[in-house]
């Protein structure tokens, strides 16, 4: 009687457990095309996982694998944490993919760690790569100047308000500048319908510092405040009014665990009447929101008037050490990044081209991009360092103390300083 | 005559030695492979100085103490070994305590006794990944738990959002998974009590809490030594839970030695002192597993 009850319970745990892959299956539609020429077959990870992204590496893939006949490009998702794994343990097994795809600040802790290959040479007359914006490609080389492989996209991060929400609490205009920012954030809280006035991600990970720089790193008083300097009085103005609508109840305390697309989740629902938006979100902001209100999207209201400034977020592809045939990894390179494919990429994933002669017609959410496409020459890029992990910690540690325990601002990231500074003061961080 | 003899036994017992050396071989080479070197590796590992600047190029050196130094002078650190203590010693009182308790309830042969018993290890079977999602979600602003609370009149308590309340989430999931485990080696530790005794102190007059306190208990010390034995190792070296529930945060106040040496191996890649964490588990580990030794050898010289 136990071993029946034990074994039908066993039964029931392991159909459930079956299901959730079985749904998930559902979500691809067009398959990656089978490797029938018999090429020779290029490992190709990223952690692209959005419905958008997530077709269009399969179908670049495909156009690719069509094009020629000298290699095969095998794209394979490995989800983001389990890849940043792979690389770390891949410095020293050496079992790594031949391309590989990573967070543009993480870029060089790999490149540090030996993950990529040195492929400068391959690059050396190709003339396009000027064509390349410095930022993005900057992500690429190690601090001599050395290139390991190609941005393949950018974004950064701009201000999605709920136009209904702002003219509900009397207010006609987007804000541009911090101090009519708090006003609104103030005015447009509203607990009977239980919204916030903000929303953004404050998580312990490199999501959390991404949404927090354009906060420390603004304009205040006519001066751009600095990472090298965190313990400038201008530095600790952002944070203190975040800091603020957590403690006045203006923006959700939660968002110490929310993830980006948590953030963004809340806007759409409604329950935040304005976020942070990253670029990407732009491909499904229209079917989240459904038409239950008007949005817009606008310059992140960071610092002084006329002023903005936010964080370059993308993804680089590298020649992974021990590529099988660097060669063609660098021609399909060449060919991914080329300014066609580049915009191509961007229209049908959502995302910003990383050269200057790529040009994207956007058929949908146009005026968003355009924003998006402007905010780029106000964002900061993070790094490169190969140490920037340990920066990035000490940045979103600083958020939560604010946030959490109520530090002041000021004093949080005096503390991260001690920290940065050391760190800065071996390797500093380029100008930009 | 007597001494060829003595000799024989004596050819004989070495040989029967090296058969047994033979017959334990090859766990000792899979030991030594499998489980040694990984440990070995990484005692080397933290007296270096191995990090994201270094591997690759091979130029790491051996700092002596200089991790473990930094380590025990980092607040850090020494939150992070304090939560680990709490979330052991939490953990394991109340899971002891209330899968005692079912453990003496399910043990009485009522209808239905055993199907309960069984549904009861459902969350013992669940993998601890869909747990940690599982307590994210309970534990959320407007989550399961807060709805209880209300309906109570209390809350909301913002759980997994401060530093005073995480801790506290992340050991009821890990009590919710660690119940049945408890309760299942308990009911197979109370079979072991032989019925007769309880009949004889029936007779003698005794009482049911004397019953308890001087027969169940003590007869049952083994079984619970080793149930607190293994549930502490279990939860010291916990990981996934809190991997998953709440990345250690907020503000490191759910931080474990396992995820602590984990962050600092694979985020900030600071190998050496990752494995420096690691072996300060290993140790606090050991001298645990030495004291329950301890414990054994001299219950069985008291017998």
């Amino acid at each position: 009687m136990k071993r029946k009850l034990f074994s039908v319970l066993l039964s029931a745990a392991m159909v459930t457990s079956m299901a959730v892959p079985v749904l998930a299956d559902d979500a691809a539609s067009t398959d990656l095309k089978p490797n029938d020429k018999g090429a020779e077959e290029l490992t190709l990870w990223h952690y692209f996982d959005s419905s958008a992204d997530a077709q269009a590496i399969i179908d670049f893939c495909n156009e690719y694998n069509e094009l020629q006949d000298e290699v095969y490009i095998n794209p394979t998702y490995v989800s983001r944490q389990e890849l940043m794994n792979q690389y770390t343990i891949g410095a020293v097994s050496g079992e790594l993919p031949d391309i590989g795809m990573v967070d543009s600040p993480d870029m060089e802790s790999y490149i540090a760690l030996g993950v990529f290959e040195d492929v400068t040479d391959q690059f050396a007359d190709w003339e396009e790569i000027e064509n390349f914006y410095p930022g993005p490609l900057s992500s690429c080389k190690d601090a001599d100047g050395n290139i390991y492989g190609l941005p393949q996209n950018s974004n950064c991060l701009c201000l999605a308000v709920n136009m209904d929400a702002l003219a509900e609490a009397g207010i006609d205009e987007i804000p541009t500048n911090l101090e009519d920012f708090k006003a609104a954030v103030e005015a447009t809280t509203d607990e009977s319908q239980s919204r916030y006035g903000f929303s953004m991600s404050a998580v312990s990970t490199e999501e959390g510092t991404f949404q927090l720089l354009p906060w420390i790193v603004a304009t205040h008083n006519g001066t751009k405040t600095s990472l090298s300097d965190l313990t400038a009085e201008d530095a600790a103005i952002g944070l203190d009014i975040l800091g603020g609508f957590v403690a006045n109840g203006q923006m959700s305390s939660e968002c110490v665990n929310w993830t980006q697309a948590d953030a963004y989740n809340q806007f759409c629902a409604g329950k935040a009447a304005m976020e942070e938006l990253g670029t990407w979100q732009l491909a499904t902001i229209e079917a989240d929101v459904n038409g239950a209100f008007e949005y817009k999207v606008a310059l992140l209201p960071t610092g002084d008037e006329g002023t903005s400034s936010s964080t370059i977020g993308g993804e680089n592809f590298g020649i992974c050490t021990g590529c099988k045939n660097t060669e063609e990894a660098v021609k399909f390179l060449k060919w991914f990044m080329s300014a066609e494919e580049e915009a191509k990429w961007a229209t049908q994933a959502g995302k910003l081209p990383i050269r200057s002669d790529a040009e994207p017609v956007y058929d949908y959410e146009e005026e968003g991009f355009e924003t998006f496409q402007e905010e780029m020459n106000y964002a900061l890029a993070r790094g490169p360092h190969a140490e920037w992990p340990t920066i990035s910690e000490q940045i979103y540690t600083a958020a939560q103390k604010v946030f959490l325990n109520g530090e002041s601002a000021a004093d949080a990231l005096a503390a991260a300083n001690e920290v940065i500074a050391p760190i800065l003061e071996e390797n500093p961080l380029p100008e930009q | 005559m007597a001494a060829i003899a003595k000799q024989k036994t004596r050819t004989r017992g070495t040989k029967r030695d090296m058969e047994g050396y033979g017959f334990i071989l090859p766990g000792v080479i899979y030991m030594i492979l499998v489980v040694g070197y990984p440990i070995v590796y990484n005692f080397i590992l933290s007296f270096k100085d191995t990090n994201v600047q270094n591997l690759a190029k091979g130029t790491s050196v051996f700092i002596g103490f200089q991790n473990y130094k930094e380590l025990f002078s980092n607040p850090t650190f020494l939150l992070i070994l304090k939560n680990t203590f709490i979330f052991t010693l939490g953990s394991l009182v109340f899971q002891f305590t209330i899968g005692y308790l079912l453990a003496l309830f399910f043990y009485k042969k009522f209808t239905l006794a055993g199907p309960i018993r069984g549904l009861m290890l459902i969350p013992y079977m669940m993998p601890m990944a869909v747990t940690g999602l599982l307590g994210q979600n309970l534990f959320l602003q407007d989550g399961l738990i807060n709805k209880i609370l209300s309906w109570f009149g209390a809350g909301p308590l913002p759980w997994l959002t401060s530093t005073a309340t995480a801790m506290v989430a992340v050991v009821i999931m890990n009590c919710w998974v660690g119940i049945p485990f408890n309760m299942l080696l308990l009911i197979s530790g109370l079979s072991n009590v032989p019925e007769d005794v309880y009949e004889a102190s029936a007779i003698d007059g005794a009482s049911k809490m004397q019953q308890f306190f001087l027969i169940t208990l003590p007869l049952m010390k083994d079984a619970i030594l080793a149930v607190l034995m293994l549930g502490f190792i279990y939860t010291f070296r916990a990981f996934d839970l809190m991997f998953i529930m709440t990345s250690g945060g907020p503000l490191n106040s759910t931080d474990v030695l396992g995820t602590y040496s984990y962050t600092l191996s694979f985020t900030q890649y600071q190998f050496s002192k990752g494995s420096a964490v690691a072996i300060v588990l290993f140790l606090c580990l050991m001298v645990i597993g030495i004291l329950y030794l301890v414990l054994i050898v001299k219950g069985e010289k008291d017998e």
